[in-house]
């Protein structure tokens, strides 16, 4: 009976670290730390990386950092958090681009950049995987 | 350089030329998403481009250059543009273009589009603006970004609905829009109306009608997206209002151009499957011997489908009718003694497309028409054309 309890116990203990991996690796939008704003409604984060949303609720200027369009994390990103595919961003942003009514969002070569990017600009947005958090970054949490 | 025979010396210069132009650009990440090579720029200022040239081979007939029993390499497209938002609520653009397409453009440099935005409200669901200078304007699917390749689905969009014969009348107008959207939880809803006057500097344009000018006219589109872009559907109507100097009569004639478009796209992860109508309400007053008002119809059906990240093929049918009383052509071929065949267009085309590096296309495609009614007058004297003819036509093009 012992010897079971045991078996079990090791079950679950091995069964927990493959858990918090994974929670390290999704994928959140975040923004600089020192943003008023904490929480954005689903269609308000959708307007923020189409590019139409353009200022914070406190007035303040919106500023966008993306990965490349094959980056897996932006490919994720677009997918899981965005429920769109990259190349519909992609069409959305040259729209804009070429027909004067908006702009692109900022193009960072790697998360390292992403994170440097979004730690010194203020008003700043993107995304990461959770474990990336900084000081300078925080979760920008969807209501 | 497009007239007299095709020789592997003019195709080898040709490739050197694209590669060395190209090539200062190359970078992997040089897509329409802001990169630091300018770094002098902050980040409300940002800079844009695109470059095209295309190979064009027609059986028969000319296509954007002298392409009959031929190879031409007069189509090209170098594009810039400028926008910087001043606050987030203004911001102001320009595109200049320079741009050859055979006889049917030669103007070289022109102002595509120079506009100031200003948002009057914005929310997390919804946006109200303004926009005014030389505007894009906002007609179907493609008519927006219409000279910049990779917006495009194929080397030439589909000439039923986005003539190229007048593409600087159709591609924007002085005036100015008022656009909003509302994002709901059925789906993105979106509306463009505006008050413009028309560009008429189209060669083929000019040489119809001596002298075309726009007057006041007016553009609306509706917009309807659902989960952001896997269906949408357009609604676009406008009545495009000009008058002209007759080239025979001599007196003035007004022009009336009045499309009514639907269109509707689905798009899936790999595949995706395009349909767009238009009624073509086109009236005539004074011109040549005939005081004209007649409804044509123009119309394609398009699936394109990604075998893979890099490579995408495409299928459509396009028609256009210029007289939905006159099908066939054979009223207008009696009356003007014009063959009945240039009253139509019925055009089969295959595309397949090659994502080289980030920003770099290598588009090809093959088209089979029936018919002469999407092709210049200037570049096909009377006499000169064939009903059933191909097209072949390939194209490099780079954005960034």
């Amino acid at each position: 009976m012992f010897i079971l309890f045991i078996f079990l116990l090791s079950q679950f203990a091995s069964a927990a670290p493959p858990v918090i991996e994974k929670q390290q690796n999704i994928v959140i939008p975040v923004i600089n730390s020192a943003n008023q704003q904490d929480t954005i409604s689903r269609n308000g984060l959708s307007a923020i990386f189409k590019m139409r949303l353009l200022r914070w609720n406190d007035g303040s200027a919106v500023t966008v950092f993306v990965l490349n369009d094959d980056d897996p994390l932006h490919k994720q990103f677009c997918k899981q958090i965005l429920n769109v595919f990259p190349h519909q961003m992609r069409r959305n942003w040259d729209k804009l681009v070429f027909s004067g009514s908006g702009q692109a969002p900022i193009l960072v070569e790697s998360k390292e950049e992403m994170i440097e990017k979004i730690e010194k600009t203020p008003g700043s947005v993107g995304y990461l995987n959770l474990s990336d958090l900084t000081n300078g970054i925080k979760r920008l949490d969807i209501k | 350089m497009y007239a007299g025979k095709f020789n592997l010396n003019n195709l080898t210069k040709l490739i050197i030329c694209n590669v060395v132009v190209i090539t200062p650009f190359i970078s992997s990440n040089a897509i329409a998403a802001e990169k630091n090579w300018l770094p002098e720029l902050p980040d409300t200022v940002q800079i844009h481009g695109f470059l095209s040239q295309a190979l064009i081979h027609t059986s028969d007939n000319n296509f954007f250059g002298t392409t009959d029993d031929n190879i031409s390499d007069d189509f090209r497209e170098l594009g810039i543009n400028g926008s910087w938002r001043i606050i987030p609520d203004l911001q102001i653009a320009m595109q200049v273009v320079w741009r050859d397409a055979g006889k049917t453009d030669e103007q070289g440099l022109r102002i595509d589009y120079g506009l100031a935005d200003y948002r009057l409200y914005s929310s997390e669901d919804s946006l109200l603006g303004i926009k005014a200078g030389r505007v894009p304007t906002p007609l179907g699917l493609y008519n927006d970004t219409r000279d910049v390749a990779s917006t495009r689905p194929s080397i030439f969009l589909p000439q039923s609905i986005y003539f190229d014969i007048n593409r600087n009348s159709a591609l924007s107008a002085d005036g100015g829009y008022f656009y909003g959207e509302q994002n709901t939880d059925w789906g993105d809803f979106s509306f463009h109306i505006g008050t413009i006057v028309p560009r008429t500097e189209d060669p083929d344009l000019k040489n119809q009608f001596k002298k075309l000018d726009g007057d006041t006219s007016w553009v609306s589109r509706l917009n309807y997206e659902w989960r952001g872009g896997e269906v949408r559907l357009a609604i676009t109507y406008a009545e495009f209002n000009g008058h002209f100097l007759d080239p025979i009569k001599l007196n003035e004639g007004q022009f009336q151009f009045k499309p009514l478009i639907f269109s509707a796209q689905y798009n899936a992860e790999r595949w995706s499957l395009t349909g767009e109508y238009e009624f073509r309400g086109l009236r005539l007053n004074n011109f040549d011997v005939l005081d004209s008002d007649i409804t044509g119809e123009g119309y394609y059906l398009q699936g394109i489908y990604k075998f893979t990240s890099y490579v995408e093929g495409m299928v459509r049918y396009d028609q256009l009718i210029w007289d939905k009383d006159d099908k066939h052509g054979d009223k207008f071929s009696a009356n003007t003694g014009a063959p009945a065949y240039s009253r139509f267009a019925k055009d089969w085309t295959v595309g397949l497309r090659f994502k080289l590096i980030p920003g770099l296309l290598l588009s090809t495609e093959y088209h089979r028409i029936n018919g002469t009614g999407t092709i210049s007058r200037l570049e096909n004297p009377p006499g000169a054309t064939k009903q059933h003819w191909d097209l072949y036509a390939i194209m490099l093009s780079y954005d960034f």
